[in-house]
């Protein structure tokens, strides 16, 4: 959006902060987040009338506030599959954990969503406990199948025992979180804007500490981080707990707001865990920024391409929906089709993600812009500070590639070996 | 429900399942990727045989001959399309297939709705068989499968392109070596994967009806087996799918009906965490 506006001087000023470009745009990026409010009656789009415009008003804050709870989801994917490589293909396993259990509490027991959030928390950190733990025998595509059959058998369950979980149909009657409905769209919007920022924040900050090290490094070799004498199956465990309890808290939160609900759509249909994936591998997978961003605009890109699937279709007189919004589900017509084959072919033509290839495309036309005053290799390739971050850039397809060869691995066996 | 009638709809609802799994099977021992659009052939199959008879009033023959062939090409073009350039990268063809899988449900969505369809019988009446009422539909599904089982079986025993499979299966580098051309066993396998899945899909439709989620209980129905009965065997999978038939009529005659797409599930999660090699390891695969 702003890439043509920049310019050498813009630069130089941003470059002066200290910090490298990406994180000032990052920066920029959660602040006109938070003053997007302020800017209400304004149209955000791409220039053709009644395609991807989004007027800034209580619909799209509620619309941004499901994309900032998705973002969550992706986020909590990608600590886990991202950084330690086991990749999750039923992550909505602990986003429906957390919604449910919060969702039950409040409407069984009345307890307020303020405090069955927290039990909702922890009850999905325990799930990631009983997944975890036992996963951790399992190597390559035998977990995914693990994480991939585990929301099926939630789902089952639910069915089954659908007097207390509301079967497909899913729970109704949920209160609010602290009250706030549809008509306090901005409360609702700041809430998960600021809850998005410190699950960022932390989720950030972990996989960029020691312990995130060892989550990469985990992907890229799990014996050799066993020679090292540190044990891979408590790092592996720790990713998997840190993952569901923020999931859970997503799924807890997202249920409390008036954008989501109890439904096993919403929260744990193939069609989430699916979303859920393309999106942090869209964003770009092991990098939390990329999942973050990734989410939520897989969330805008699906709401866009309703709007167009609603400007191609003919309205009939009578059955406008009004303010009813429902994202990431359902998606009954077109678009879902047109979001699957857009999907599709980015992840054939950009395997590493948006934001990885942003980067690097970043650097090269920093490169040139800088080359005009000094040696652009010495300012790039040297920088012992940045080394975490330098690592998940310069590597490109790195994380990809590690979790391939490791799938590789563990599907032929010594096929190629003798 | 007698022993005599619960043997009797197992050895049904297996054999059914053992064709289910079995194109699962061969793209796994193959290709060493897990096609989560298997799903998305029985669907495909499903629904061609439904547009076939029911929108333009041809046969049920026509019918069933029309989804083998698109489910064949949609294998053929699955794998041209998308798969063979990824092969390499299992886990890249996992979540490939699975948005196609995803994709597929969609276009059945958009184009039909999700209301049910109903296929037509293969036969239509009931029969007699050890004091239990079958219906004659139930049986052509049986000995279809079987036909078609068994046919597979003697085309890679006994043919050379089938050899060339189980060749590739067990070794890419000594099929290399002795000139068989792997991206067209792929293609093959592939082909016959989706075509076998497709006629699954008509039979499940014929007795069921068809749905456009239809494809995600045989598809998690594929790994059980298959996980189950070992990478790639064709015997290890019609085992496992009598094993899987046996546990899930079992379930439904003695626990309770509601729990009928559970006990695959729990199996499969059950032999993955005790013996995720599987009951039979990739040797059976000769046999």
């Amino acid at each position: 959006m702003s890439s043509d506006t920049v310019s050498g001087g813009l630069f130089e000023r941003l470059e002066s902060s200290g910090l490298s470009l990406r994180y000032v745009l990052g920066l920029l990026g959660l602040v006109f987040m938070a003053v997007l409010p302020l800017l209400s009656e304004f149209e955000l789009g791409i220039g053709i009338p009644g395609v991807f415009v989004f007027a800034v008003d209580n619909l799209l804050l509620l619309k941004l506030t499901g994309a900032l709870y998705f973002g969550m989801f992706a986020m909590s994917w990608d600590v886990v599959s991202g950084y330690t490589g086991q990749i999750s293909f039923g992550h909505g396993v602990f986003f429906a954990v957390g919604g449910y259990t919060s969702a039950l509490l409040n409407i069984e027991f009345g307890i307020a969503p303020a405090l069955a959030v927290p039990v909702g928390v922890v009850l999905a950190a325990v799930t990631g406990l009983v997944i975890g733990v036992p996963a951790l025998r399992l190597r390559g595509p035998y977990l995914s199948l693990v994480t991939l059959v585990a929301p099926l058998i939630l789902l089952n369950v639910f069915i089954w025992q659908s007097g207390t979980f509301g079967g497909e149909r899913g729970l109704l009657g949920e209160d609010y979180f602290l009250g706030l409905g549809s008509d306090a769209a901005l409360e609702v919007y700041y809430i998960a804007l600021v809850l998005f920022t410190l699950i960022f924040a932390l989720l950030f900050a972990v996989t960029r500490s020691d312990a995130g090290r060892v989550f990469t490094a985990i992907r890229e070799d799990e014996d050799a981080v066993a020679a090292a004498g540190l044990n891979p199956a408590k790092f592996k465990t720790f990713a998997f707990v840190l993952s569901a309890a923020v999931g859970g808290l997503a799924g807890a939160m997202f249920v409390h707001s008036p954008v989501g609900g109890a439904r096993p759509s919403e929260l744990m249909s193939v069609i989430v865990n699916v979303e859920v994936i393309i999106a942090a591998i869209l964003g770009g997978m092991g990098t939390i920024v990329g999942a973050a961003i990734g989410g939520v605009f897989l969330i805008l890109l699906q709401d866009g391409l309703s709007n167009l699937g609603d400007a191609l279709t003919i309205p009939i007189p009578g059955t406008e929906t009004g303010v009813v919004l429902t994202p990431p589900i359902p998606f009954s017509q077109m678009d879902f089709l047109l979001f699957a084959v857009i999907t599709l072919v980015l992840l054939l033509v950009l395997p590493g993600g948006i934001v990885r290839a942003g980067i690097r495309g970043g650097r090269r036309v920093l490169r040139r812009v800088r080359s005009d005053r000094e040696d652009p290799v010495a300012t790039d390739g040297g920088r012992v500070e940045d080394s975490n971050d330098g690592e998940n850039a310069d590597a490109g397809r790195a994380p990809e590639r590690a979790v391939y060869r490791n799938y590789r691995d563990a599907l032929e066996g010594d096929d190629d070996e003798h | 429900m007698s022993v005599a009638s619960v043997l009797v709809e197992t050895a049904i609802i297996s054999a059914l399942y053992a064709l289910v799994a079995i194109g699962f099977t061969l793209i796994f021992g193959v290709g060493g990727v897990l096609n989560l659009a298997h799903g998305a052939s029985i669907t495909v199959g499903a629904y061609t045989t439904y547009y076939v008879t029911r929108v333009f009033g041809y046969g049920v023959g026509v019918g069933i001959l029309a989804a083998v062939a698109a489910s064949g090409l949609f294998g053929a073009v699955l794998y041209l399309g998308l798969v063979k350039r990824i092969q390499d990268e299992p886990i890249l063809v996992m979540i490939t297939t699975l948005v196609t899988a995803v994709a597929i449900e969609q276009v059945v969505v958009v184009l039909v709705g999700t209301e049910e369809k109903s296929i037509p019988a293969l036969l239509r009446g009931n029969a007699d068989i050890l004091g239990t009422n079958v219906q004659l539909n139930m049986l052509a599904v049986f000995v279809l499968s079987w036909v078609v089982i068994a046919g597979l079986f003697a085309f890679v025993n006994y043919t050379k392109a089938g050899k060339a499979l189980l060749a590739t299966s067990m070794s890419h580098k000594g099929a290399a070596l002795v000139g068989i051309e792997a991206d067209r066993i792929n293609l093959m396998t592939w082909v016959l994967a989706g075509a076998i899945a497709g006629l699954a899909g008509v039979f499940l439709g014929s007795f069921q009806t068809a749905s456009y989620a239809m494809g995600q209980g045989p598809l998690v129905l594929s790994f059980t087996i298959v996980v189950l009965g070992g990478i790639g065997s064709i015997k290890g999978s019609v085992l496992g799918a009598y094993l899987i038939g046996f546990l899930e009529i079992m379930t439904i005659e003695y626990i309770s009906p509601s729990l009928t797409g559970l006990t695959p599930l729990i199996v499969l999660v059950a032999v993955l965490l005790a013996k995720p090699e599987g009951l039979f390891g990739r040797e059976l695969v000769e046999a």
